[in-house]
């Protein structure tokens, strides 16, 4: 594939053009190649740089296989005498790739030069090295700055949903910096390692969570939100194990490339970006008011089974605390603001070439009160000391800032369920001017937004050194250096004017480190035989380290909530609440040997062998090192000569298949746990926890894939698809051991899942005019996840409980909802004509109760009668893009897509519970209220015998599909002519909507949410809502 | 040359490579102990008791209320769950307090101090060192008593697990056997306990009158009252017990380390247990006192007000943990310290042995002790009889009054044979299989060794 066929490639004005200069030019030769007459004549043009148009000069242009030769002149223009007509011109400068074109009877040639860093021939970034994309047998998809650039988000991981073929990414929260779930080709492991690894510029980096603080769900960090999305070259997945097998151990779960942009030899490029913009909720959810509320409570008093007085101070208006009518969205979100600045400078000479840039971001979340701030700063350096050697760093520091909400934390400490669900006669003020901080059990969550504390700060710096040596021409060693250091604080308070007891108060403080490091080195080996035999080979071995620190407090009893350093506590402990101790370091290792070797006839017939072999000191002594292999072939039939080139110009098939692994467990399982720290009052006390298994080891994932690329009427349409089954054995899994041997479970290597599916990705030129084109681009993703096995003493009635809301179960796949199926509300006490009561002994299902589908006809609703009731697992999911260029105008449309998928609305669940006095949705209003009532929506009962809130139903069960306009971009590029008459190279100004629109029919706050990271998938428990943003930005470069 | 070089940089590369392999994948733990690393010295055996202990109150947190009185007459429930399926006797293997993981998590914490604090001492004879294994041994034996008063034949298991190679699917084991050994045990701990502890340990550690407490509730659940009023009288001549005062009755569970109380299971801020959430959330609490309980006060007695909520017609709270007035509706958990026995249980228990063998003269004292510090007048023979029936019924009573909540009523109402007198009118439970708790299904189904209680089948 070459350089037009790229979805991704940039459409900006001057750039399409060279494009379509070179389609034109490309096919004209086509035309002509076969009226080629044997003839000679002198051959005369023009020689311009691709992007700018301007004429370059010194160009060296000689005839292949023949002796003449000349340079260009000063204003780019040549001329050869005696060339053949159907000679082949060569093109050359440095700093530009060499072009051949043929002549094909022409006596004119005008030709435009690319610079190498846009090389026609692309390439891609794939584990230790690059390759050129059209030689690729494995499957990889390929994110470019172009695209990046038209999103205008802050972090990677979001920029890419939506745009990768294959990779599903969603929210688990809206708040900036969060943690997003990705999964690539579908979920492989029960043990939650189901992400994947990451490696920035050939680093394998941290990128889990490195949060301590309230670790609950849906509210960890994003720690590639560390990385300016404005330094990024190029993402590249690495999807099947041709691809991912030479990082092993750690690619089942597919490998995320991120390359930084470095310098070029050539004059200092200086850009300036500037954005701002805002956010704000995208769709508010409707709540009962005071009137309604308090009706809702004494009907549900009303409705016991022996009716009872309702809690006097609910309805008490006159009382000081509840004679309020707030609406708790409007005092809690907001439309916040964000801007941000990048700066980059980027050149270099012969010998050294530089990329250095620095950035702020400053972006509001719109819960009040939210924020986070990030200054990255970042230096990409190479030298050349000798013709053969040659050295480098990177080295990118990070200082972020993220004032977090208590989005998702437990029961009254989540802003966002309540806000929600917290009843609106709840005052915000009382008489004599105070915050209503608590009353009822619940604290006020706009007291929690604006005074309790919940901050993160980090420090991250990512860097690597390299030694390049060429031992002779084709043999390069290569050795680099790399660390991965982050130190993180955390502070947490939570005053006393949000507690019921007098000087009450919490607060809490974390610090952390996480020093990873490593080493690699390699020997790599590339010949060219005869023109026709390409061969190519690696052999290295990396050494890899990772130490985990933390320390910690937690203090209580501050005598003021103005002093929130734990010296003020007047009680300090090193337990967290579940009385684990919050200090605590742990290592762990890794040794890898690696190799590949590949061959390929005239980019023809295609292969390529990849082994590594991981030795990781968590499994067992016995067990440590794993063995990774992949194969894969290629086969170009669109060079062949039976085959015509007219229609399909060109056309390749591709196979591979491979192992990877996933060592994603505790550092010390294998040797079993004596945990210090369990202590009894302010005693010190140690305890068993861990049953060592040294038999344990790695998951093992073996990977097929078959792709086919096809390029149609010279590429002005693309096709690529993948087909892939992933089959993962010896899961690692806790296994439920029985507990009279005092431990709950043991870690053990069982069980196996699959994942098949298909991917498809389509780009077409719709139009290509100099003034006006529309190109298109779209991706579809099938996935389809099974659990083949499980261990049989592992089933409770054949199957594991995954949480609340999920089972595991053999020939289903993870994340299907387990639970009583809700058919509807009895409109009276005579429809419940079996008689139907809750459990065998309980209560009549009467009038405005829920009819429970009784599964097995016992006429008892029991746990028996539970059944699947949703698939959290899409159907398809992708994107859909469009550019569209117009003069110096141009526009990205982008949509993204998931069908099919269900959603467990643990949220929607809450607002409808009256349990805790809970508000109620608006839905509510259409509540069952007398014999005969028709309606879907139960009556509310107090103190509810027949659990009609709390039962895991299909109630709550909502179709997740969407259709969302994820990204508008419209930029408009100044004039060459008139930029540089004031001393600019470039300027651009762009506007860009996030999020703007979402079809679908899911009631909560938006569909791409996902609460829980790890398997339990699907679940809306009440995340920060994703927000709608518009940002206005400009680019000047100078 | 470049052949050479290129030779020589492999050569390197694989000495270095494969010189530090093996000790480069070694990795110790720094923060803990690998599991077979522990028990090195003295202080590595106190810390392992102090970690039985830390079980001790996840097993109680809530657990004492739910088996002590969660079937019995004084409490009345709107909670779904576990609260309302036992006071309707309801139970079902679903049910939380089904589950008996908690109590084998103090029990293997035991038994691996039990094997290994003899390793770390050189002579038998310290005094650290027994005891040491004789808390362990006593707090196994207490984890076992409830146990068999949940379940009736439980695994008895007296071996650390530290491998996978062992058999690790036990079989349930007679009860008279579990008892005996738990007699075995407590024993050893009233030979070899300390006396007293003062300071942060004073009650919250096992000590040879908390054994002996233990041995007194033992032998009466054995009917073995001869032995049950031994154990007693050495707890009662202890110098370190004696009966609060009535205005610091509250006390004993609202502050905790009252001279009354013989061994309770301590938490503070931290280590938190469920006791607000049990008995004084208000509306939402497990428990509210039944009605059948707030008839059975004879008049003027001083406990009543300190027992329960009297300013409202229904009440929801129970104000014995809290202190008078408590009101609050917060789900917080609380950190008063558990109290499992104290000096008036082994009174009343006392009273009842000497009641069993006829021996009134020496019960009623007992009996009256109790009563008049609650403000109530001396009983005797025939005043007991007329008011309760028999004078081991009256003690009965007492007991109900005396330490309700506590977590004694229900094993009070099996022990004395009259569970179906009093709970029959209430939920129709008649069957004596039914006197057990069912075995857990998440228990059953990790170890098919394990049967189902027959009522429950």
């Amino acid at each position: 594939m070459s350089l037009e066929t790229n979805p991704k490639i940039s459409l900006s004005p001057k750039r399409n053009q060279a494009i379509i200069r070179w389609v034109a030019l490309v096919a004209f030769n086509f035309l002509l190649f076969h009226s080629v007459l044997a003839q000679t004549r002198t051959v005369s043009g023009r020689i311009t740089d691709g992007q700018t148009g301007l004429a370059i000069s010194g160009v060296s242009v000689v005839v292949k296989d023949g002796a003449q030769g000349v340079s260009a002149g000063q204003n780019g223009e040549y001329s050869i005498p005696g060339v053949a007509d159907n000679a082949v011109l060569v093109f050359s400068i440095l700093g530009y790739s060499t072009q051949e074109i043929s002549l094909n009877g022409r006596s004119v040639l005008n030709v435009s030069l690319q610079s190498s860093s846009n090389e026609i021939e692309e390439t891609v970034v794939v584990g230790y090295g690059r390759q050129k994309k059209r030689n690729l047998t494995g499957s990889i998809v390929s994110v470019n700055s172009e695209e990046i650039e038209k999103t205008a988000l802050q972090d990677p991981i979001s920029i890419l949903q939506g745009r990768a073929a294959g990779v599903q990414i969603t929210s688990n929260s809206g708040a900036p910096g969060s943690e997003m779930t990705i999964r690539v080709r579908g979920s492989s492991s029960l043990n939650s390692g189901n992400n994947p690894l990451f490696v920035v510029d050939g680093i394998p980096i941290e990128s889990g969570s490195m949060s301590n603080l309230n670790g609950t769900e849906g509210f960890g960090l994003n720690p590639l939100a560390a990385i300016n999305p404005g330094d990024i070259e190029s993402i590249e997945i690495l999807k099947d194990a041709a691809s991912t097998a030479i990082y092993g151990s750690r690619a089942a779960n597919g490998v995320v490339m991120i390359t930084t942009k470095r310098g070029a030899e050539g004059k200092a490029i200086v850009d300036v970006n500037l954005t701002t913009g805002v956010s704000e909720l995208t769709r508010r959810l409707s709540v009962l008011n005071a009137t309604q509320y308090r009706q809702a409570i004494i009907d549900s008093y009303n409705n016991m089974d022996n009716p009872e007085e309702p809690f006097w101070t609910i309805l008490d208006s006159l009382s000081a605390t509840n004679n309020g009518d707030v609406d708790w969205q409007s005092e809690l979100m907001r439309v916040a603001p964000q801007y941000k600045v990048d700066l980059s400078i980027r050149g270099g000479s012969k010998t050294t070439q530089y990329a250095w840039s620095t950035s702020y971001l400053d972006q509001d979340g719109i819960i009040l009160n939210s924020n986070f701030k990030r200054l990255t700063s970042r230096l990409n350096t190479d030298f050349n000391i000798t013709d053969k050697l040659k050295i480098g760093q990177s080295i990118s520091y990070t200082n972020a800032l993220n004032n977090r909400i208590n989005a998702a934390g437990a029961g009254n400490l989540s802003v966002i369920r309540e806000l929600l669900v917290r009843p609106p006669i709840m005052s915000m003020y009382l008489p004599d001017g105070s915050l209503n901080g608590y009353s009822l059990g619940r604290r006020n969550p706009v007291g929690i937004a604006k005074y309790a504390t919940n901050l993160n700060k980090s420090n991250r710096i990512i860097g690597s050194q390299y030694l390049e040596y060429q031992i002779i021409p084709d043999l390069i060693f290569r050795s680099n250096l790399n660390f991965d250091f982050t130190s993180m604080k955390e502070d947490e308070f939570m005053p006393t004017i949000l507690d019921y007891r007098e000087g009450y108060n919490t607060g809490a403080v974390r610090s952390s480190t996480n020093m990873n490091w490593g080493s690699e080195s390699f020997l790599r080996y590339t010949k060219t035989v005869n023109q026709d035999h390409n061969f190519g080979a690696l052999l290295g071995f990396s050494l890899q380290s990772w130490r985990y620190d933390r320390t910690g407090l937690n203090g209580m009893f501050f005598p003021s909530d103005n002093i929130r350093t734990l010296n003020a506590a007047g009680t300090i402990s090193n337990k967290d609440a579940n009385g684990v101790d919050i200090n605590v370091a742990s290592e762990h290792a890794m040794l890898s040997y690696f190799g590949r070797a590949s061959y390929d006839y005239q980019g023809k017939y295609l292969g390529e062998i990849n082994l590594r072999s991981d030795g990781s000191s968590r499994f067992g002594r016995q067990k440590r090192f794993g063995y990774f292999p992949s194969a894969s072939v290629g086969w170009r039939f669109s060079q062949e000569d039976f085959f015509n080139a007219n229609v399909v110009n060109d056309g390749k098939i591709r196979f591979s298949v491979g192992k990877t692994g996933n060592e994603a467990i505790g550092d010390y399982t294998s040797q079993g746990e004596f945990v210090v720290g369990a202590n009894y009052l302010d005693f010190s006390g140690a305890a068993p926890t861990v049953m060592p298994n040294e038999g344990l080891t790695w998951e093992t994932t073996t990977q097929y894939n078959a792709g086919l690329d096809l390029a149609f009427f010279a590429n002005r349409i693309t096709f690529t698809t993948d087909l892939y089954i992933k089959n993962t054995d010896d899961l690692l899994y806790d296994v439920p051991i029985p507990t009279t041997t005092g431990f709950g479970s043991f870690m053990q290597n069982i069980g196996s899942i699959q994942n098949r599916g298909a991917e498809f990705l389509l780009t077409t030129k719709n139009i290509s005019r100099e003034k006006f084109s529309w190109a298109t681009n779209l991706n579809i993703s099938l996935n389809r996840n099974k659990v083949l096995s499980l261990p049989e003493n592992l089933l409770t009635n054949g199957y594991i409980q995954n949480g609340a809301y999920h089972i595991l179960q053999e020939g289903l796949p993870i994340g299907v909802f387990y639970g009583w199926r809700f058919d509807g509300v009895y409109a009276r006490d005579e429809d419940n004509v079996n008689a139907i009561t809750h459990g065998a002994l309980g209560p009549l299902f009467k009038g405005g109760d829920p009819i429970w589908h009784d599964l097995n006809g016992d006429d008892f609703i029991t746990p028996d009668d539970r059944q699947i009731i949703g698939m959290a697992e899409p159907k398809f999911f992708g994107g859909f893009g469009n550019d569209f260029t117009y003069k110096n105008f141009a526009l990205n449309v982008f949509f993204q897509f998931s069908y099919g998928n269900d959603i467990y609305s643990a949220i929607n669940q809450e607002r409808n519970s009256i349990v805790r006095y809970n508000n109620l949705s608006a839905d509510a209003l259409n509540r069952w209220r007398e014999q005969g009532d028709v309606t879907n929506y139960p009556k509310p009962v107090r103190d509810d015998p027949k659990q009609t809130d709390s039962r895991v139903s299909s109630r709550w069960v909502e179709d997740g599909s969407y259709i969302k306009l994820k990204n508008v971009n419209l930029r408009y590029t100044f004039a060459n002519s008139l930029v540089n008459r004031i001393g600019l190279r470039k300027v651009d100004a762009f506007v860009t909507g996030t999020n703007l629109i979402t079809w679908t029919k899911y009631t909560g706050f938006d569909p791409d949410v996902n609460s829980f990271s790890g398997l339990r998938v699907g679940v809306d428990q009440g995340s920060y809502p994703q927000s709608r943003m518009f940002i206005f930005g400009l680019n000047i470069g100078l | 040359m470049k052949n050479t070089n290129i030779k020589f940089l492999l050569f390197t590369l694989i000495v270095l490579v494969s010189s530090c392999a093996d000790s480069f994948l070694d990795k110790e733990p720094i923060s803990g102990f690998s599991a077979k690393g522990f028990y090195k010295n003295a202080s590595d055996a106190q810390a392992g008791v102090y970690g039985i202990y830390n079980s001790m109150q996840s097993a109680f947190r809530q657990n004492f209320a739910l088996w002590g009185e969660g079937r019995a007459d004084a409490v009345s429930t709107n909670q779904a769950g576990d609260p309302l399926a036992l006071t309707q006797n309801d139970l079902t293997p679903v049910m939380q307090s089904a589950r008996w993981d908690n109590l084998y998590t103090v029990i293997s914490r035991a038994n691996y101090a039990i094997k290994y604090i003899p390793q770390v001492f050189d002579s038998e004879e310290g005094t650290l060192r027994n005891q040491l294994i004789g808390q362990a041994r006593a707090l196994r034996a207490i984890a076992y008593f409830y146990a068999v008063r949940v379940w009736g034949d439980v695994p008895l298991i007296v071996e650390p697990f530290e491998s996978v190679q062992q058999d690790i699917f036990s079989t349930r084991t007679n009860q008279e056997a579990v008892l005996d050994m738990i007699e075995e045990d407590l024993l050893y701990a009233s030979t070899y306990c300390a006396d007293n502890y003062t300071g942060a340990r004073n009650r919250v550690i096992l000590t040879k009158g908390g054994a002996d407490a233990f041995l007194t509730q033992v032998y009466m659940w054995r009917k073995k009252y001869q032995d049950a009023i031994d154990a007693a009288e050495r707890v009662i001549e202890s110098p370190y017990y004696s009966l609060v005062s009535m205005q610091d009755w509250n006390k004993i569970f609202t502050d905790g380390m009252s001279n009354e109380s013989i061994f309770e299971v301590g938490y503070n801020e931290i280590q938190t247990n469920a006791l607000r959430v049990i008995y004084a959330l208000g509306s939402d609490s497990y428990y509210f006192p039944s009605l059948a309980f707030r008839s059975t006060f004879e008049d003027g007695d001083l406990r009543r007000t300190r027992i329960y909520d009297v300013t409202q017609t229904a009440p929801r709270k129970i104000w014995k943990f809290f202190g008078e007035g408590f009101n609050d509706e917060s789900p917080d958990p609380s950190s008063n310290n558990i109290v499992l026995v104290r000096l008036a249980d082994i009174i009343l228990l006392k009273a009842e042995a000497h009641a069993n063998l006829n021996e009134p003269d020496l019960a009623l004292p007992l009996l009256n002790q109790i009563r008049r510090r609650a403000g109530l007048d001396n009983l005797d023979l025939s005043g007991s009889t007329a008011l309760y029936g028999d004078l081991a019924s009256a003690v009965l009573h007492e007991r109900a009054v005396e330490l309700c909540y506590e977590g004694h009523r229900w094993f009070d109402l099996v022990r004395t044979g009259k569970v179906v007198e009093v709970m029959g009118p209430i939920n129709e439970i008649s069957d004596t299989r039914n006197f057990v708790w069912p075995i857990h299904e998440d228990i059953i189904n990790r170890n098919p060794n394990i049967d189902q209680n027959e009522f429950y089948k």
